[in-house]
């Protein structure tokens, strides 16, 4: 019986991945096609972060880096992109969400607006990590370039992130408990 | 060594960060990823296809800036048409009044540049038109934006232009403002040098540069730069005038070869009134 349920346990963890895994590619291709469509004055939401602080959040810090840092790997491939930019960003953005992480409060955690605060510190310490690479110091100031896109691309993305709260999650603590 | 696992075990996390921000920083320390170019390259060019397949869906906040940055531009050349209409009624009015000839009407010959060459400060072009094409010696060279030089020699095929950023060439220029004349030579750099115009002339920054109609090598009225800087130099009666070029003489691609030669009678007078002096000179000596 145990053996049983440990299997369906572990099917579940799989077809997580996968949606999971199916979601990222599809908001890469959402970022690098239509996300001119929802930019304003150039300042873009990370839909990218957001989906790995979810996953950070529902699958604990741990699961949540190797995501991080895939997601970022390949969005950095893709969009021509220095590469381990994204990773790097995402990685450390992950590695911070994971601190927010309760095994016994991942409903709260992902359905509250707790989560668009989890998603607000990871996407500030994402975007000063991203912008340090991507800013030419000798070019720009990196806290005038930082204050004028980065914190407006802070606040744009957990804007976004209050629709993620709006998904109802599969209720996982069960099985925790 | 099950303390060891254990150990490892328990701090898997920052381990496992750890190794991952190594990797992120040597990979981002790499910089272009020589061996993935080939692939990135085609993921980029299938995004690219993508992108086109979902040019058709709207972007609101596009076109809205798009639309009021046309309707900007519309206004503004509106008003430029009207003011043209006005310069050309005026122009029409004056050349009939002098009876000057029409220079706008000259045929332009369009040509490729092939090769750039910088011999010691001097610098030249070669074009894909030659005499075939009835590109000949002294003609002058041009961009939309303004003057390139003058062909200094020609093949069936090919013809050498000599850029105005070499030493020697000297062009016989003009401000527009006040149509002063003076003498714009290169003396290294990125401007061109406007000399001779007194300092009893006021010169500003941006003001136009064109050739002068005293010009013996090229047509006049050519835009060649505009004032970038004026300079006066102590106990000089003349400004030293910075020019900065139109043509951008570093990405030269597509010019204009100006199918007109100066009259050579003058060519002729003047080349013997300085052999004239010259020969005087010695004569002193």
């Amino acid at each position: 019986m145990k053996l049983v349920e440990n299997k369906y346990y572990l099917k579940q963890i799989q077809i997580r991945y996968i949606v999971y895994a199916i979601l990222a590619l599809l908001l890469m291709l959402v970022e690098l096609l239509f996300i001119d469509i929802i930019a304003i004055e150039s300042v873009t939401p990370d839909l990218l972060l957001i989906l790995c602080v979810w996953i950070t959040l529902a699958e604990g810090q741990f699961v949540g880096l190797f995501f991080a840092f895939g997601i970022g790997l390949i969005f950095d491939v893709i969009s021509g992109d220095v590469i381990g930019t994204n990773a790097l960003a995402k990685l450390v953005a992950s590695y911070v969400a994971g601190f927010f992480h309760k095994e016994r409060n991942i409903k709260s955690n992902l359905n509250t607006l707790r989560f668009t605060l989890v998603v607000l510190v990871s996407a500030f310490i994402h975007n000063i990590i991203y912008f340090f690479f991507y800013l030419k110091p000798a070019e720009t100031s990196f806290w005038q370039f930082f204050l004028q896109y980065g914190v407006s691309a802070t606040l744009y993305t957990m804007l976004f992130s209050a629709i993620a709260i709006l998904i109802k999650i599969p209720a996982k603590e069960i099985d925790i408990d | 060594m099950q303390d060891l696992i254990k150990t490892i075990l328990r701090f898997k996390v920052l381990i496992t960060f750890t190794a991952l921000c190594v990797i992120s920083l040597s990979l981002i320390s790499l910089g272009e990823v020589s061996k993935i170019s080939g692939f990135r390259a085609i993921v980029i060019a299938s995004i690219s296809n993508i992108q086109k397949f979902f040019s058709w869906v709207p972007n609101p906040v596009a076109l809205r800036s798009e639309n009021q940055a046309l309707r900007d531009l519309n206004l503004q050349l509106s008003s430029e048409v009207i003011k043209m209409r006005a310069a050309l009624i005026e122009n029409n009015r004056l050349r009939s009044m002098l009876a000057l000839k029409d220079t706008s009407s000259e045929k332009l010959i369009p040509a490729e540049v092939v090769n750039k060459t910088n011999v010691q400060m001097r610098s030249y072009v070669t074009i894909n038109k030659g005499s075939r094409d009835g590109i000949r010696e002294g003609m002058a060279v041009r961009t939309d934006a303004g003057l390139v030089g003058e062909v200094v020699a020609t093949t069936n095929s090919y013809s050498l232009v000599e850029t105005l950023n070499n030493r020697h060439v000297k062009v016989s220029a003009k401000i527009v403002r006040n149509q002063i004349d003076g003498i714009l030579n290169w003396e290294g750099g990125n401007f061109l040098v406007l000399n001779n115009i007194p300092t009893s002339f006021e010169v500003y920054p941006n003001d136009m540069i064109v050739t002068s109609n005293y010009s013996v090598k090229f047509p006049h009225n050519i835009p060649i730069g505009r004032v970038a800087k004026v300079e006066k130099e102590y106990g000089s009666l003349f400004h030293k005038i910075y020019v900065e070029p139109y043509a951008n003489f570093a990405s030269l691609e597509q010019v204009f070869v100006i199918d007109y030669i100066v009259d050579e009678e003058i060519v002729e007078l003047t080349k013997k009134i300085e052999e004239t002096i010259k020969a005087k000179n010695r004569q002193r000596k």
